[in-house]
């Protein structure tokens, strides 16, 4: 068992002088191998800076963060891309697909940047669409797609690279409810299928019956609620 | 190039609207380009094609031919210079010609040449003269839209005299009118009247010397003679009356239109990259090098003004067979590379800016965004 993502102590300040704001404070976070954590908090809780600091893409104040057990700190904006390329999944709200890219090609697209094998790149974009039951759309553009689709294909885009983890913002923001359960039933199937963790964000408490821990972000720290899952 | 040629394939008819605009640009740039080339090459093509590198010319003269005149003294230090092949005297003097066979006037530049020296003109129909005959004259064939054909007798109007048409040449225009080669007997005869003494021939002065010499040559000669000055074939063409203006107005026309490539695919590319900063943003969080999406950017520019100008080269060589014989027109190989070359390189300076501003989108926009 390890840890895919660990977060020690993790202050995010803004502001400086008299009124600074930390929106992040000593918060400690560890997600394991084959774990689906959901991260809530109302709007304005600190949900993005949380996803944008355990996502290699803001420096917190202080604190340390390890993804797949490598440090975070003193890495150069170079190779932070690099891991996140390499480790990190993301999904975006509105699943935020390239316009002018094919379904395939938003696979194939992040498959050349991590400079996989074109052949491999095919057969590993085929296997995720298959699961995700999108092949027969794979010659689409995202304009030809429903939300719930662009989102199936935003998962298979996240999971391409085999990263450790994957981070999810708000992936049902733009979904109806049952769509919405739908993304994050396959979300949870692929953390558990491939070995991998995976945190979400989100705001919606009713998407939360595939996470195996839910955490509230309040006042900077994370808080576990277990009590508050409602069971369908 | 990936991601360059997919958006390019998704959005036709937004690149294509750029490439018509580059097109426009670069079509009028060519032809212009050529245009002006043409200008140039019907004015001076005369002294242009001539073999030699430097001329002598008197000090005082402001390096135009027709106000320098030299004589022997200067022909023989400069034929001891660089030997008797490589100095050559040339005069020159404008004129204008009636044809005896033919209803025309027309303005002429004789040329009094060696007839056996490096500035013999080229016959290209007809036939040379040597340096004894007389009465023979070699013109351009520019000429022969006047009506003037191999045979006909040509009479200059300030002397009176004239000679009979022997041969053609090609490209020899000074002044933008054309040249008419006489020999030095002939030229003696314009210059004295008929009749004239043999020996005091000898001392009618010519304009120029035409040198064919080495930097080294050149400094000696003009270290042995006072009162001249050295002058390279370029300063020559340039101080033919005309060019310069001609030259210099059509120049800044060019150096517009390159002025104005650059900025208007400057400002499409801005506008479109500014559209997209979410896309980079999302790309650059994905884990998009920097590297990788400036060249994105640069790739697709280099598509299209390269595309753009493929197709204007085309049309380019279309249109300089549509046009008519009277308008100069010329775009050798080394213009054409260069003329491209700088086109490419301005619309990829007008791509910096994009660029730029795609360096500056930060990674931390793809979080917490609704927008699509």
């Amino acid at each position: 068992m390890s840890a895919k993502l660990l977060m020690k102590q993790v202050t995010k300040t803004y502001g400086d002088g008299d009124s600074t704001l930390s929106v992040l404070s000593n918060l400690n976070l560890q997600v394991n191998e084959g774990e689906f954590v959901a991260v809530l908090g109302p709007s304005g809780s600190g949900k993005s800076t949380f996803l944008s600091a355990a996502g290699a893409l803001l420096t917190p104040t202080s604190g340390e963060i390890f993804i797949d057990g490598e440090s975070l700190t003193n890495k150069d904006k170079g190779e932070l891309t690099k891991l996140r390329l390499e480790k990190i999944g993301f999904m975006f709200q509105s699943a935020q697909l390239l316009p002018y890219l094919k379904v395939e090609e938003q696979l194939l697209y992040v498959a050349r940047l991590a400079k996989l094998d074109t052949r491999e790149a095919k057969q590993r974009a085929a296997y995720l669409l298959k699961r995700l039951e999108i092949w027969e759309r794979r010659d689409r553009y995202p304009e030809q797609l429903s939300g719930g689709e662009k989102q199936r294909v935003a998962i298979a885009r996240a999971w391409m690279n085999k990263p450790a983890i994957l981070f999810a913002d708000e992936p049902t923001a733009s979904l109806d409810f049952n769509r919405g359960r739908e993304v994050v039933r396959m979300i949870a199937d692929e953390v558990k299928s491939e070995g991998k963790a995976a945190v979400m964000v989100t705001h919606d408490e009713r998407m939360l019956e595939w996470c195996d821990r839910v955490l509230y972000l309040e006042e900077g720290h994370l808080i576990e609620k277990k009590s508050l899952v409602t069971v369908h | 190039m990936f991601l360059a040629l997919r958006e390019i394939r998704h959005s036709k008819a937004r690149y294509m609207l750029i490439l018509v605009i580059l097109l426009l640009v670069s079509f009028l740039v060519l032809f212009v380009t050529g245009l002006a080339r043409g200008l140039a090459y019907a004015n001076i093509s005369a002294i242009e094609n001539m073999p030699s590198n430097y001329y002598v010319v008197q000090g005082d003269a402001d390096h135009t031919f027709r106000r320098s005149q030299l004589n022997d003294a200067e022909l023989k230090a400069a034929r001891a210079v660089v030997g008797d092949k490589n100095a050559t005297p040339l005069a020159v003097q404008m004129s204008t010609i009636t044809a005896a066979d033919a209803d025309v006037k027309a303005d002429i530049t004789f040329f009094a040449v060696d007839m056996d020296g490096m500035l013999a003109p080229k016959v290209i129909q007809g036939e040379g003269i040597s340096n004894e005959s007389q009465g023979s004259v070699i013109v351009d064939q520019k000429l022969e839209q006047s009506g003037i054909t191999i045979g006909s007798t040509i009479r200059d109007q300030a002397s009176g005299m004239s000679w009979k048409v022997a041969g053609f040449v090609q490209d020899s225009s000074y002044s933008h009118t054309p040249v008419v080669f006489i020999n030095n007997r002939d030229w003696q005869e314009m210059k004295q009247g008929v009749g004239q003494g043999a020996a005091e021939a000898q001392s009618v002065p010519y304009n120029v010397i035409a040198l064919h010499a080495d930097t080294g040559q050149v400094k000696e000669i003009t270290g042995q003679l006072d009162n001249v000055e050295v002058i390279t074939q370029k300063q020559a063409i340039s101080s033919i009356p005309g060019y310069s203006a001609e030259q210099n107005s059509l120049l800044m026309m060019i150096v517009f239109l390159f002025v104005i490539a650059a900025f208007v695919l400057a400002v499409f590319f801005y506008v479109i990259t500014i559209q997209k900063t979410s896309q980079f943003g999302i790309l650059k969080a994905m884990g998009t090098k920097m590297s990788y999406l400036a060249w994105s950017v640069v790739g697709q520019v280099m598509i299209l003004s390269v595309a753009s100008l493929c197709i204007s080269l085309l049309l380019t060589f279309g249109m300089n067979r549509a046009l008519p014989e009277s308008m100069p027109f010329q775009l050798d190989a080394s213009t054409i590379i260069l003329t491209s070359c700088l086109f490419v390189a301005m619309s990829l300076l007008g791509a910096l800016i994009s660029v730029a501003k795609v360096a500056k989108v930060d990674a931390l926009e793809a979080i917490g965004r609704t927008g699509a």
